[in-house]
């Protein structure tokens, strides 16, 4: 029997007992569907993080000094967490050790900050937003760009100036329909005067500085610090890569110097550079990628089993069908590759449905959460693939039992 | 080696032998047959049930393979051929005419006729005309896209021939193929049949009405697995 002729007949079938298909499909659809939207957020992620995360957030030939680790980077004993909690606080003292420590250093930037449950204007207001405390240089380090107004300046610092820059969505959020410059902007019973709006930036992480407002730290430290002085990211931007590890390495020293650490004890401060958040990624991306083809193959092998039942219930409603094939002149390799054209056009089907909701799915996802999606062609052509496979396999023993019958018994089958 | 003299014979066997094992028993529905039946001959074969008569029917059709002794069709010996060339026979050799029609009930009359061509590897286009020239043949041209059940009992069976003669068969074999049918429609497909055979179609049916048996030429009565009686009647008697 030739190819299309089975494909057609298939689809026939599939087409007649489309409830029955449907449902038949269940499994193979949930298995791709999760395959798909998944990888879809991962990819998504992943050139997310390769991208724009490691650049433009944490910045290139960047490390920061904080108390302690922010990210995860691997297997960390909880007695090591439990001894990073006791390190001391930051305080402006060791910004100087720092500073001291780094002549060399492209830029030098310090911050604190808090996260505020709202922020009003007028009447309106916006609830979640991050307050940062930042040195002259920290916008510059970061690479905000103002959109409009004007960024801080060496003055706001000096003279502790109630001044605030605020992201774009706090902007949008205040202040619809007019500008928010020169506008009062109030939180924690204080009241700042917007001097200038960051650029929207979006995305994932991008999100987080959207809805953000910096001030001078300089106020911070006089306004809103829960205690005097402390710091909570000091960061160094050195001029190119090959600086990095030695001024990382004198940085070490000049605290360890100041905390006066003894030889073979431990730091009591925390450097972190954009490879660990990358590697803390990559970890994360790791076990993703090793659990997903465990979950799908385990919604497929259930998938493949349903598919199996339906087909060999299939062939015992049909026995007299097949009886009729054979006495017609079909040979066995006929009548197995009709049920095995059956139980693949079957399980392909289920793997284009899965791939449609899976896209769906990551679609709104992307829509309504920061996650960003990507699509990878590799993961589609996958998806078709296991859906043959699944197809093939699960269709094999009906359509053998299906060739083997005996057309006599068969046609007289009722 | 008796055989070899009569080779004009359409089907010749020699000691045809079934036997099925049930259980500890065995069962000897065939006991050594020996047949002829010529080209173009009209051949009704009849007993009562458990003579082994559907025995002998599946055994011509190539739908199974005797135990012992010897079947030639068309000059080929069949005794001992396998799975897929016994399939080759029926799809060119054999058109089948069932008691229960056997049609596909999803499918149309035109593709229910399409079957046999399918599996003789025909192309759509070559295959759909042979089928709507064999519906003609049995006048059912303007019913090819009814499914079966939108035809009567007698349409359904006409049907089914037409799929059993699209591939020119070189024998048209109907197991009680007015079994189903009351009689006034029963005696519609005999007239088919006896058109048929007035073309020059062999066939050879099964039956245990003496009425229907009437139209053919031959009568061969089995018994016990043996042949009981042969009964030739002249075309007069037979009513031509």
């Amino acid at each position: 029997m030739r190819f299309w002729e089975g494909i057609r007949l298939a689809l026939t079938q599939v087409w007649t007992h489309k409830l029955k298909s449907f449902f038949s499909l269940v499994g193979v659809i949930i298995g791709i569907t999760f395959l798909i939207a998944v990888i879809t957020i991962v990819e998504g992620m992943n050139r997310y993080v390769r991208e724009d995360f490691a650049g433009s957030i944490f910045g290139v030939n960047t490390f920061t000094v904080v108390q302690r680790s922010q990210v995860n980077t691997g297997p960390q004993s909880s007695e090591q967490r439990r001894r990073e909690a006791r390190n001391p606080d930051l305080v402006l003292h060791d910004v100087e050790v720092v500073r001291a420590a780094t002549p060399g250093a492209k830029q030098f930037a310090y911050m604190t900050d808090r996260f505020l449950s709202e922020v009003r204007s007028g009447g309106e207001r916006r609830p979640n937003v991050r307050l940062i405390g930042g040195s002259e240089d920290y916008q510059e380090i970061q690479g905000w760009k103002v959109e409009s107004g004007r960024g801080l300046t060496p003055l706001d610092q000096r003279r502790a100036l109630k001044v605030a820059v605020i992201g774009s969505a706090i902007a949008e959020r205040l202040f619809p329909t007019t500008s928010p410059l020169d506008k009062p902007i109030r939180f924690r019973g204080q009241q700042f005067t917007i001097v200038g709006v960051f650029e929207k930036q979006g995305g994932f992480i991008g999100n987080i500085r959207d809805a953000s407002v910096l001030i001078p730290f300089s106020t911070y430290n006089q306004t809103m610090a829960e205690r005097r002085e402390e710091v909570e990211e000091i960061l160094v931007k050195v001029n190119v890569a090959a600086e990095m590890e030695p001024t990382i390495a004198e940085v070490e020293g000049a605290l360890r110097a100041d905390r006066q650490l003894r030889p073979g004890e431990d730091n009591n401060f925390w450097i972190q550079t954009s490879n660990d958040l990358l590697s803390a990624w990559n970890t994360i991306n790791r076990i993703l990628m090793t659990a997903i083809p465990g979950l799908v193959s385990v919604s497929l092998v259930v998938g493949g089993i349903v598919i199996m039942n339906i087909m060999l219930l299939s062939v015992t409603d049909r026995t007299r069908e097949i009886g009729l094939r054979k006495s017609l002149g079909a040979r066995r390799r006929d009548i197995m590759f009709q049920f095995l054209t059956e139980a693949s056009t079957l399980s392909i089907l289920g793997a284009a449905l899965g791939i449609l909701v899976g896209l769906g799915l990551a679609r709104v996802v992307e829509e309504f959460t920061p996650l960003p999606a990507s699509v990878s062609g590799i993961s589609l052509v996958i998806a078709l693939a296991l859906g043959l496979v699944v197809g093939i396999s699960s269709g094999l023993y009906p359509a053998y039992r299906a060739a083997r019958l005996d057309p006599i018994e068969a046609l007289r089958y009722e | 080696m008796a055989i070899n003299g009569q080779r004009d014979g359409m089907i010749l066997t020699r000691g045809l032998t079934k036997e099925y094992v049930m259980g500890a028993e065995t069962v000897r529905a065939l006991r050594g047959v020996d047949l002829r039946i010529d080209r173009n001959e009209y051949v009704a074969i009849m007993g009562p049930s458990g003579s082994g008569k559907s025995t002998l029917m599946n055994l011509i059709g190539c739908l199974d393979t005797p135990t012992a002794g010897e079947y030639v069709l068309n000059g080929q010996a069949v005794q001992d051929l396998d799975d897929d060339e016994l399939a080759r026979i029926r799809n060119r050799e054999i058109g089948f005419v069932f008691q229960t029609f056997n049609l596909l009930p999803r499918a149309t009359a035109l593709h229910n006729v399409e079957l046999p061509l399918i599996y003789a590897g025909m192309s759509a286009k070559e295959r759909q005309r042979r089928a709507a020239e064999a519906l003609e043949k049995v006048a059912l041209a303007d019913r090819m896209d009814h499914k079966p059940n939108e035809l009567s009992g007698g349409q359904r069976q006409r049907v089914a021939i037409a799929r059993a003669l699209v591939n020119e068969p070189s024998i048209l074999l109907a197991d009680e193929p007015t079994g189903n049918l009351d009689s006034s429609t029963s005696a519609e497909i005999m007239t088919v049949f006896d058109a048929l055979h007035a073309s020059g179609q062999t066939i050879i049916m099964v039956t245990h009405e003496a009425d229907i048996a009437a139209h053919s030429h031959r009568e061969i009565t089995l018994v016990d697995g043996m042949i009981s009686a042969e009964h030739v009647k002249t075309p007069v008697a037979a009513g031509l």
